[in-house]
């Protein structure tokens, strides 16, 4: 199986929100990262068949998906940012509703509920109405409709959103075990949620691809260029002006501040091992601060 | 969450039991409404609506003629559906299917299901008809409340109120059929395909359709006042059955006054000549393969629709 995506660009009135894209997926977990706005969800949507491209092909195992869209549903799962259920029905039910439209037989639709409702552990909760899940439980049913028909490409925006700590890493750990014999695409904005799991990551920024690359490859680009210095608040407030800052803390001592460079930003800024956030804001020159 | 293995299916011989995908979309929005308590409600509601307007227009025509000699007029027979149902029933009808059958897709883009479902292998096709013809499926199952209300208040005014006839289910049938049912169909198919075009401004396309009904149906009427007939054509095409109404009631109205009044001498002479009166067939020739083709032509705007139909929509904007 294979995915290719070849010069892809989509435009809303005068403005590209996706411009001259170029990929080739196999097999494997490739995570999509950028800010807000970069183009990761206009991209999902054109790679779900939701969307038309405005210029460039996407193309499932040589045939193009705007041609040939009913072909790349039968195997896809998608996940939206945010979608909507049936209040009327039950978690199963609605599941069970999901797995009809997608064309699974009625037997093997049933037995594939029970295996996505143990996958996301909703069986003891499925017989309740929708309505009253809370935002986790519902994105978890999401998660198991996406998976229901086994797909072979797989795409998931920003699906640990509403999600707590604990469920993010089950979540991530079920995707893990998915990546076998099928493409997954996970965008996020959730740096840590790639690193965990994803072989590739693609970043995007303004609509257009910035690195094409690994976590680990990523992570080497940093390396020497991440700092932490403690300082006063007027300092504090200098450097974080000047240079992209993964980090500030106020101590007792001090300013807490983890940085970016080149080069040493201050006499007692010492040298640390970049995590992939420091990577990924080096190179996408973005500024994020956790005080 | 686990990791269970999923298994396959695609080349498993259960595979081959899938149903139709029309028949799929059908059950399972049959499936969905059945589960919906406010459905029961909004149609239990509308019995019991149509239940009293029939019960309120029991007598719709009453004749004095003397301190001893008066008769009326059975609502529920040919004589009163005619009279009664086009004003009142079907006008309520009117201004409420719109709401059942317009939604049919947009409503998937309302709750946000439009992506999950058009992500699926569903054809597009199978998911726009399925929808129309739920949506036509529960209007007409509003009409059928509407002819068991009428046809369950004809028999118990027969039960409790003297001289009250049996209503001619024969007759109810038919001018159930040309009036009720040609509007149900006409007013799905317009919603629903202007809907379906229009997601954006279904509230709109609704109003606007409700409005249209409503001149229909009562205004543009009025204008005719009980001294003018409207013009034949107009009295054959229109979908509201009013100016429909305006026409077919002449033969009643001249019949009894010249032909029997004159020799009637006491109140059970004047029933009898009602009821004789009342349950006379009405001229179909005009007006009822008008009113079918009607229904019949505004399918091919749900076609139309369904061609429109934009599987790729930007839906939300991102």
């Amino acid at each position: 199986m294979e995915l290719t995506i070849e010069n892809l660009g989509k435009r809303y009135g005068r403005d590209f929100a996706l411009r001259q894209l170029s990929l080739r997926c196999e097999p494997g977990m490739l995570g999509l990262v950028g800010p807000n706005g970069a183009g990761k969800t206009t991209l999902m949507r054109m790679l779900a068949t939701l969307l038309d491209p405005t210029e460039g092909t996407i193309r499932w195992n040589g045939q193009d998906i705007c041609a040939h869209g009913e072909t790349l549903r039968q195997v896809l799962g998608y996940l939206p940012q945010e979608f909507g259920v049936y209040r009327e029905f039950s978690g199963r039910q609605f599941l069970r509703y999901l797995a009809a439209m997608k064309g699974l037989p009625k037997a093997i639709g049933h037995r594939r509920v029970e295996e996505v409702l143990e996958i996301v552990q909703m069986a003891q909760m499925a017989d309740h109405k929708l309505p009253i899940y809370s935002g986790g439980m519902k994105q978890r049913i999401g998660i198991a409709q996406a998976l229901l028909n086994n797909p072979e490409l797989l795409i998931v925006d920003e699906p640990t959103a509403g999600l707590d700590p604990a469920e993010r890493v089950r979540f991530r750990n079920v995707l893990a075990s998915l990546t076998s014999n099928r493409i997954i695409l996970l965008s996020t904005h959730i740096i840590s949620d790639v690193e965990a799991v994803a072989s590739r990551l693609v970043i995007l920024q303004e609509g257009q691809m910035l690195a094409d690359t690994t976590p680990e490859a990523l992570l080497a680009s940093a390396s020497g260029k991440v700092w932490s210095v403690t300082t006063d608040q007027a300092t504090a407030q200098r450097l974080q002006a000047a240079y992209p800052v993964s980090t500030m803390v106020n101590q007792v001592g001090g300013v807490m501040l983890r940085l970016i460079s080149a080069t040493r930003p201050l006499e007692a800024a010492v040298v640390i091992d970049p995590s992939l956030e420091d990577a990924y804001l080096l190179a996408t020159g973005q500024h994020a601060v956790l005080v | 969450m686990t990791t269970t293995a999923l298994t396959g299916y695609r080349k498993s011989p259960e595979a081959s039991g899938r149903q139709h995908p029309l028949v799929r979309v059908l059950a399972w929005e049959l499936r969905r409404f059945r589960a919906s308590r406010l459905f029961w409600v909004q149609a239990l509601g509308f019995f019991c609506l149509v239940l009293f307007v029939a019960w309120a227009q029991q007598t719709p025509d009453q004749y004095y003629f003397g301190p001893n000699l008066n008769g009326f007029v059975a609502g529920t027979s040919a004589w009163g559906l005619i009279q009664t149902l086009p004003p009142a029933s079907l006008l309520l009808l009117g201004l409420l299917v719109p709401f059942v059958t317009a939604d049919g897709v947009t409503r998937d883009l309302q709750r946000r299901t439009h992506e999950l479902l058009m992500t699926t292998a569903l054809p597009t096709w199978a998911y726009v008809w399925g929808r129309y013809l739920m949506g036509l499926l529960m209007s007409l199952g509003l009409d059928v409340l509407l002819l068991f209300a009428y046809l369950g208040m004809g028999l118990l005014l027969h039960l409790t109120v003297p001289d009250y006839p049996t209503p001619e289910i024969g007759n109810l049938l038919l001018i159930w059929v040309g009036m009720v049912v040609s509007a149900t169909v006409l007013l799905s198919s317009v919603s629903f395909a202007l809907g379906t075009v229009f997601p954006r401004q279904s509230l709109l396309v609704k109003f606007v359709i409700m409005l249209v009904w409503f001149v229909g149906a009562v205004i543009l009427p009025a204008g005719f006042g009980n001294k003018t007939t409207p013009p034949a054509w107009y009295s054959a095409w229109d979908p509201t059955s009013a100016a429909t109404a305006q026409r077919l009631l002449l033969p009643y109205r001249p019949d009894f006054a010249q032909d029997h009044v004159v020799t009637v001498t006491s109140d059970a002479q004047v029933q009898h000549t009602l009821l004789t009166l009342e349950n006379r067939l009405p001229d179909l020739g005009a007006w009822f393969t008008p009113h079918l083709m009607e229904a019949g032509l505004s399918l091919l705007l749900v076609v139309l629709a369904a061609f429109m139909f934009q599987r790729f929509r930007n839906a939300f904007t991102g």
